[in-house]
């Protein structure tokens, strides 16, 4: 049967080609071409001037902070809203981004089967869950239009990769160590890397890295590890990108028949309060800025949070007891980059520090 | 035309097909010559489509097949029918997704029917029909036959997967075609909301349940391959059926697995729910083409050992 052999012959290269293929994608997706070399000041002048501010790109972020997986489904209801902020800092999820101008955006967070939106569109602004079938309505003031310093409305924007990156970059201290990584590839697009690393060694926070675009400036891919772990802690980047303007239609919403629509007034004084649609509850959070106080500096700062400014009873959820575990005088939400120390006496103590820090702080007063 | 003596490996491969149309060179018992004369001229391109024409309408003229489709158009029948029932006493959300859009328009109940049938019926349905291709004919004793008549391995291999990839679109339309009737008539419709809250008509929501329908019928396609090479090891018919239906229920227990995450964007069932996808405005092909590629690798992969299997075998029933 000499014949045999050769009849097997599909069976083995066909396998062989496939894995040849992937190979070669994944190798090309990461090779970049070699870019002229630049200082990170020059880098960071770079990004800071990008002004891209049309684009329709696909972004997926990944976290591995360590917090226990939290169920998808669960019923809406109580602790709803904390435990989707909190499914946004666990495992994978992809979203959509439409910017087109600094005053209309669209940002879609896929989950399984569902999906919520953030639309603005001048001075109306958008939030829409298919999973609850709900819309909220937004009229922004005259005046708080530009969303340039942060603006007032559900930020479409600020799930982008672009405005973490400024977020980063604005919070560079002398304490820390800038450096350009190699040359990548983001989104099919060669990049610079931006490597910030602090100088401190008490702090959790291993490394920053920023890939820049090379032609734009635009931040394409924040990468943010944690000390003693292999992969990043949180990523966010784009994995599809196309400058220039969307579909004009994408901005235009009407909430769907038989969708719960609420209208919600934006407090002048206030521009943050009804922002964390998204991040979780912020209900009566309007004083706590002016409540914190900060110890440490740079890398170090630890968050001080006062009892008074928390809503009562948020520490009873069911869920966070969950995700804290008993440390002495109180409880610790333990990530791979942020420690949150909850006193016995109500007081809530986060930053990038090992326990002893945070606890330090909190008998310190 | 011998080509026992090719050693170039890139030559032999490209005789193969060729090799194989011929006549089986392995003495045949039996009444070779009862099929034979029907077809005496099966070497040109065309005896493959007569074939192909021929398996389906073997295929399509089993009471099985019908069976199961039938059972499969039942499940959004039951669905639409239970809940316009319960309609009225206003129960809670939850149930599988889609399930409490229904009331508000009929065409959710295709979809609705797609999500409860994907982790089991439908894999079910498939692993009846791949299951069957090779070892249903070996188990019946026909196989030799359809072997003598000068079709060849390779074209009755392809004619075989064909005709159980036509049965993963029909399946794949029997829900969905059954569940939008059944929904059209107990519920009406309307204008279709999409996952991003946008709106469009009933027109082009169609359109979307019949691109819905393609993106499943292409997952299925690849457990077909699957079960076409299992098909090929055995002559037990049922043996091949139930370890290709107990692959894909093993497979998705794999998918959710957290601790075998690194795994799960190799497994075929890892986007078999990813159709919501196509239910965003506007669409994102990004599961779907993830999907297409991720199926075209097991397609091509287990045609491949199928192929391999099947011309090496000794054929003996």
């Amino acid at each position: 049967m000499a014949r045999t052999w050769k009849r097997w012959l599909p069976a083995a290269v066909v396998p062989a080609v496939i894995a040849g293929g992937v190979l070669t994608g994944s190798l090309q997706a990461n090779a970049a071409a070699d870019l002229p070399d630049k200082t990170p000041q020059q880098l960071l002048e770079m990004a800071a001037g990008s002004d891209v501010r049309e684009l329709s790109g696909t972004v997926e972020q990944d976290s591995a902070l360590g917090l226990p997986e939290l169920p998808q489904d669960k019923p809406a209801g109580e602790g709803g809203q904390v435990a989707d902020a909190l499914a946004l800092l666990t495992g994978s999820h992809a979203a959509r981004v439409y910017l087109d101008g600094p005053d209309r955006a669209r940002l879609q967070l896929f989950d399984r089967f569902a999906e919520r939106d953030l639309i603005r569109n001048g001075a109306e602004a958008w939030f829409y869950s298919s999973k609850k079938n709900e819309a909220v309505h937004l009229t922004l003031p005259a005046g708080k239009g530009d969303s340039s310093d942060g603006g007032a409305s559900p930020q479409a924007e600020a799930y982008t990769p672009q405005r973490l990156a400024e977020h980063l970059l604005q919070s560079i201290t002398p304490e820390s160590k800038v450096s350009v990584g190699d040359d990548t590839s983001v989104a099919g697009r060669s990049a610079y890397q931006l490597v910030v690393e602090p100088n401190s060694t008490e702090t959790l926070v291993g490394s920053m890295v920023v890939a820049i675009d090379a032609e734009t400036g635009l931040p394409l891919n924040v990468q943010i590890q944690a000390r003693g772990q292999q992969e990043p802690a949180f990523q966010l980047g784009y994995t599809k990108l196309s400058l220039g303007a969307p579909d004009a239609g994408l901005f235009d919403f009407t909430p769907p028949a038989g969708a719960t629509v609420t209208e919600h007034a934006v407090p002048q004084h206030s521009p943050k309060a009804e922002k964390p649609q998204l991040k979780g509850n912020n209900d009566g959070g309007a004083g706590v800025r002016d409540q914190v106080t900060k110890h440490g500096s740079g890398w170090e700062t630890v968050t001080e949070v006062p009892a008074a400014a928390l809503p009562d009873g948020w520490a009873d959820s069911p869920l966070l007891g969950q995700a804290t575990e008993a440390v002495d005088g109180g409880r610790l939400i333990s990530t791979s980059l942020v420690n949150v120390y909850l006193t016995d006496d109500g007081r809530v103590f986060a930053g990038s520090v090992p326990l002893g820090q945070l606890q330090a702080a909190a008998e310190g007063r | 035309m011998s080509s026992d003596a090719q050693p170039v490996p890139a030559e032999a491969d490209r005789q193969s097909p060729e090799s194989v149309d011929r006549p089986v060179d392995r003495p045949v018992a039996g009444p070779a010559g009862r099929l034979a004369p029907a077809t005496p001229e099966n070497n040109r391109p065309s005896a493959g489509w007569a074939l192909f024409g021929s398996e389906l309408s073997v295929l399509f003229r089993r009471l099985r097949t019908w069976a199961m489709l039938l059972a499969l158009a039942a499940v959004p029948v039951l669905i639409a029918v239970v809940v316009r029932l319960a309609a009225d006493e206003g129960g809670p959300g939850g149930g599988p997704p889609f399930l409490n859009q229904i009331t508000q328009n009929g065409l959710f109940v295709a979809l609705t029917g797609l999500v409860v049938s994907i982790p089991l019926f439908l894999p079910l349905t498939i692993s009846v029909v791949a299951g069957d291709t090779i070892a249903g004919e070996a188990g019946h004793g026909t196989l030799r036959y359809l072997l003598t008549a000068p079709a060849g391995r390779l074209r009755l291999l392809a004619v075989k997967y064909g005709a159980a990839v036509v049965f993963c679109v029909a399946a794949a339309l029997a829900i969905v075609v059954a569940g939008a009737v059944i929904g059209t008539i107990l519920f009406g419709t309307g204008p279709v909301t999409l996952l991003s809250g946008d709106t469009i008509g009933v027109g082009e929501s169609l359109v979307r349940l019949l691109l819905v329908a393609a993106y499943v019928a292409l997952s299925l396609a690849g457990l077909a391959a699957i079960g076409l090479f299992i098909s090929t090891l055995t002559e037990v018919p049922v043996g091949a059926m139930a370890t290709t239906a107990v692959l894909a229920v093993v497979t998705q227990i794999v998918g959710a697995l957290p601790q075998l995450e690194w795994l799960h964007p190799w497994l075929f069932t890892h986007y078999w729910l990813s159709f919501a996808d196509l239910l965003r405005q506007p669409i994102s092909w990004d599961a779907f083409g993830a999907n297409a590629l991720l199926q075209g690798g097991y397609i091509a992969v287990f045609c491949a050992l199928a192929y391999s299997r099947f011309s090496t075998k000794d054929v003996l029933s």
